[in-house]
């Protein structure tokens, strides 16, 4: 082995950072990449499948409705609030305001969840009619297990947070639960355009 | 070294520590052992998070899976040897050619170049470990459950049946009742959750674990091949998991429409899901080979290779137009005019950076001393075998040309030139030279010689005839043929070839299992490489690095003249790994890295649960979503474990230390 030469001491380096300097954001960056070009591609097929129809929605199918979607729209737009500012008490270690917003999160979290099973049955179509049906299931399907792994990701940090004091990396885990939240959020609109008001354009 | 400042909240520089005794040295390797080892024992095994224990087993498995893929490939060439042959039935030769491709192109192929990946890339950056090791064994042991899956199913009479590529209405609801083809869907879905878990790790480990030093244009070209492979993975993946588990399976399983064209679905559009992921997977496969040749090449030409900007740019470009191909495998479909003259154009395009890297590699060997040890033998193997390849493949570009053999021996021919020849070759090469790092012992080169050339002849009389063979008619997947076709000398000489393939396998096998127990000692370097792999000991120790080496040139070992530099101060009483920064790698912060772990076992047989289960009930995806709940828990929670005192650097730029 060739002999070493120190030329550097990293011990006063941080041991935990936040957003690009973790290695757990450009984790959560991958995933998120993944998730939503399989969106994509499932948008796309959406869109392929629309050639074979002369309407669109097909054979006297009735138009999706839009009053649960757009509440839930509105919910998921405000939830970014209490998500945003739970990101900014982490970035700042307070343990007190993290629990605080992470409880007011999870308040605000449910409704959109549970709303997402009337949201579903708002198609006014079932998966096995037509291939429309099919693909609109699909790709609202798909995001709600994007939109049930995050809420089940912040209802275990909240509950971590209460059961035992938790190391200061959990808060940088915190930050990126919101970043990840903001994405789900973020994605759902142009599904809510193409899938829900797209129809009544088309 | 000169950290990047910007990192510092109070801007002055890391502080130097000029010397370390051996006696520091020494007690440095115990505790980092002790820190890093993965536990004793079955428990140990089955909780282990080493990437080089996790590499070792994911490279052996899809060994393994090679040598399964063999057996069914000489069951077909013992089928086909002459006309009217009875050793396998239709129903039979169809489980086993779809077997054979889906294993070798899922299960060897894809995680086999991931693993060497998965193996390597921290060793080559200078890292302890790679980015997320839990996500690793997960990864690993999510593809441990399709190979069972697979395997078990084709020993029960249900081995999938409709092709490696199950095109609709084939494959659907119709016409493939029973449960084969949801086999198939279901171990598409296994392996490539496997694949996505080791793209985001590879990324994610060269973006931000790199050794100090290792700016963007001294990334060793293995690893650069890794990286663009990582990405192309997670472009094309999603497109055959959509595919497959999303839509055929749900075709099945809940009288989804996908594909049906009664209700307004598409067949062709199963047919742009599966080759937007297909094509890109070929060079999946091919990449990280070609990424494999480059450190052999420079090793036995003493020099560095000529064109690393170009062989980086090449593969970027390659992995751009593999996404711009697909359709070339959908001419004789109705497609517009247009389109197949698009895509001809592409086909022929993305020739031009394959031909790039092979001259850079050729002008090497002009340039250094080229000695033929048994690597580079495999490196003139490829270069010989692939060129064939790839220039039937140009051919196959041109729609007419593809009508004429589109599902003929033609197109059998050219893909095994590719992939033997492109990929299997390159990885032979590579298992000569790293063997020695992984085992701490060198694979004999007689034997060596003797595969090499047995391997070499085996491919070319197996394959060559088959393009004679696709010319005069031949079509691929039927399980026999009539004398009076006059096909039978040639078939019965591509049977040869593949005993001769046999044979070479056979010999590598022995040299392999002799080699690791009672071959030469190679120690740290055997063939005077280049690379940050062969500063450390062979087999390397759990811990890597005993320090993190700082990196000023492409070759770290050829370029420091007596003394390797390092970064010192990591943790060595816990697991710690130096993260830096993106594109300049300067140290930024240093991160704990997980424990050993049950959950990641534990999560893929949950995977096992709602994948497999969804074939019978929507009940057991249920059931399985509420065991991987336990799991998801028990993965945080070991996550969150407090540690004694934390440094932060919140984002304001501010340095706060937590006890």
């Amino acid at each position: 082995m060739k002999p070493l030469r120190p030329t550097a001491d990293a011990a006063a380096l941080p041991s935990v950072t936040f957003g690009q300097r973790s290695m757990m954001w450009w984790g959560t960056l991958g995933f998120m990449t993944i998730e939503g070009w399989t969106i994509a591609l499932l948008v796309a097929a959406y869109l392929y499948l629309r050639q074979n129809y002369v309407a669109w929605p097909p054979l006297r199918t009735p138009n999706p409705s839009l009053l649960i979607p757009t509440i839930n729209l509105a919910l998921m737009l405000v939830s970014i609030v209490p998500v945003w500012i739970t990101a900014r008490a982490a970035a700042r270690l307070d343990t007190a305001a993290v629990k605080r917003w992470l409880v007011l999160t999870c308040i605000i979290e449910l409704p959109i969840l549970v709303l997402r099973w009337w949201e579903l049955w708002a198609l006014n179509t079932r998966w096995d009619t037509t291939a429309y049906g099919s693909a609109a299931w699909t790709i609202v399907g798909f995001h709600t297990s994007l939109l049930l792994f995050d809420v089940l990701d912040t209802y275990g940090l909240t509950l971590f947070y209460f059961l035992r004091r938790q190391p200061v990396k959990t808060f940088s885990d915190t930050a990126d639960n919101s970043f990840y939240w903001y994405f789900t959020i973020g994605i759902w609109i142009p599904i809510y355009l193409i899938v829900y008001v797209g129809p009544r354009i088309a | 070294m000169t950290p990047d400042r910007a990192d510092r909240a109070d801007g002055a520089p890391l502080p130097v520590v000029l010397t370390l005794s051996e006696s520091e040295l020494a007690g440095d390797a115990a505790a980092l052992d002790a820190a890093w080892r993965d536990r004793p024992g079955l428990w140990g095994w089955l909780t282990a998070v080493d990437h080089k224990s996790i590499g070792r087993r994911y490279i052996i498995t899809a060994f393994l899976m090679f040598l399964a893929g063999g057996i069914e490939a000489a069951l077909m060439r013992a089928q086909l040897a002459r006309p009217e042959n009875t050793l396998l039935g239709p129903d039979r030769y169809n489980q086993i050619f779809t077997t054979h491709g889906t294993t070798m192109m899922f299960l060897f192929a894809v995680p086999m170049m991931t693993a060497m990946g998965l193996y390597f890339v921290p060793l080559m950056v200078g890292a302890r470990t790679v980015a997320f090791p839990r996500l690793n064994a997960f990864g690993y042991w999510t593809y441990v459950v399709g190979v069972v899956f697979l395997y078990v199913s084709l020993f029960a009479n249900t081995g999938p049946d409709a092709g490696w590529f199950a095109y609709v209405p084939l494959s659907g609801p119709q016409y493939s009742p029973g449960h084969r083809v949801d086999v198939w869907a279901q171990v598409v879905t296994f392996t490539e959750i496997a694949a996505l878990c080791a793209a985001v790790n590879v990324i994610v480990t060269v973006f931000k674990m790199r050794a100090p030093g290792m700016s963007l244009n001294r990334i060793p070209l293995f690893v650069w091949a890794q990286l663009v492979v990582a990405f192309m993975i997670v472009f094309a993946m999603p497109a055959v998991a959509t595919g497959s588990t999303l839509m055929l399976a749900t075709d099945r399983a809940v009288n989804m429409h996908w594909f049906n064209p009664a209700e307004g679905g598409d067949a062709l559009l199963w047919q742009h899901m599966f080759w937007f992921f297909g094509h890109p997977e070929v060079y999946i496969i091919f990449l990280p080979a070609l990424g494999m040749i480059t450190p052999i090449v420079e090793t036995f030409c003493r020099r560095p290779v000529f064109g690393y900007t170009a062989i980086v740019m090449a593969n970027i470009t390659t992995a751009f137009f593999a996404f711009g191909l697909w359709v070339h495998h959908m001419f004789a479909t109705p497609i517009p005019e247009l389109g197949e003259s698009l895509f001809t154009a592409a086909s022929m395009v993305i020739a031009i950076p394959t031909g790039v890297q092979i001259f850079c590699w050729i002008a090497t060997m002009w340039l250094g001393r080229a000695r033929l040890t048994v690597p580079m033998l495999f490196v003139l193997g490829f270069i010989f075998t692939f060129v064939n390849g790839g220039i039937t493949g140009v051919m196959l570009a041109s729609v007419a040309f593809d009508k004429q053999a589109h599902d003929t021996f033609f197109v059998v021919a050219h893909l095994h030139y590719v992939l033997l020849g492109g990929g299997v070759m390159p990885l032979f090469g590579a298992f000569y030279f790293w063997f020695p790092k992984v085992t701490g012992r060198i694979l004999n080169a007689t034997l060596g010689k003797v595969h090499f050339w047995l391997f070499l002849i085996g491919v070319n009389v197996t394959f060559f005839p088959m393009h004679i063979l696709g010319l005069e008619g031949m079509p691929r997947r039927v399980y026999t043929y009539l004398a009076p076709t006059g096909w039978g000398p040639l078939n019965l000489v591509a049977s040869i070839g593949a005993v001769t393939i046999a044979l070479s396998v056979l010999v590598f096998l022995i040299n392999a299992i002799r080699s690791w127990t009672h071959g030469e000692p190679a120690g740290e370097n055997p063939w005077d490489s280049s690379g940050l792999e062969w500063a450390v000991p062979s087999p390397p120790p759990s811990y890597n690095f005993l320090h993190s080496p700082v990196v000023r040139s492409r070759h770290p070992l050829w370029d420091t003249d007596v003394e390797l530099p390092v970064v010192t101060g990591l943790r060595t009483d816990r697991k710690e790994v130096l993260i830096t920064s993106t594109f300049d790698a300067m140290p930024d912060s240093r991160h704990s890295s997980p424990e050993p772990s049950i959950w990641p076992a534990y999560l893929a047989l949950c995977m096992g649960v709602v994948f497999i289960g969804s074939i019978f009930s929507p009940y057991y995806v249920l059931g399985g979503l509420g065991l991987s709940m336990i799991g998801l828990f028990g993965w945080g929670w070991q996550s969150s474990k407090r540690i004694e005192s934390e440094l932060v650097a919140v984002p304001n730029g501010a340095m706060v230390e937590r006890a």
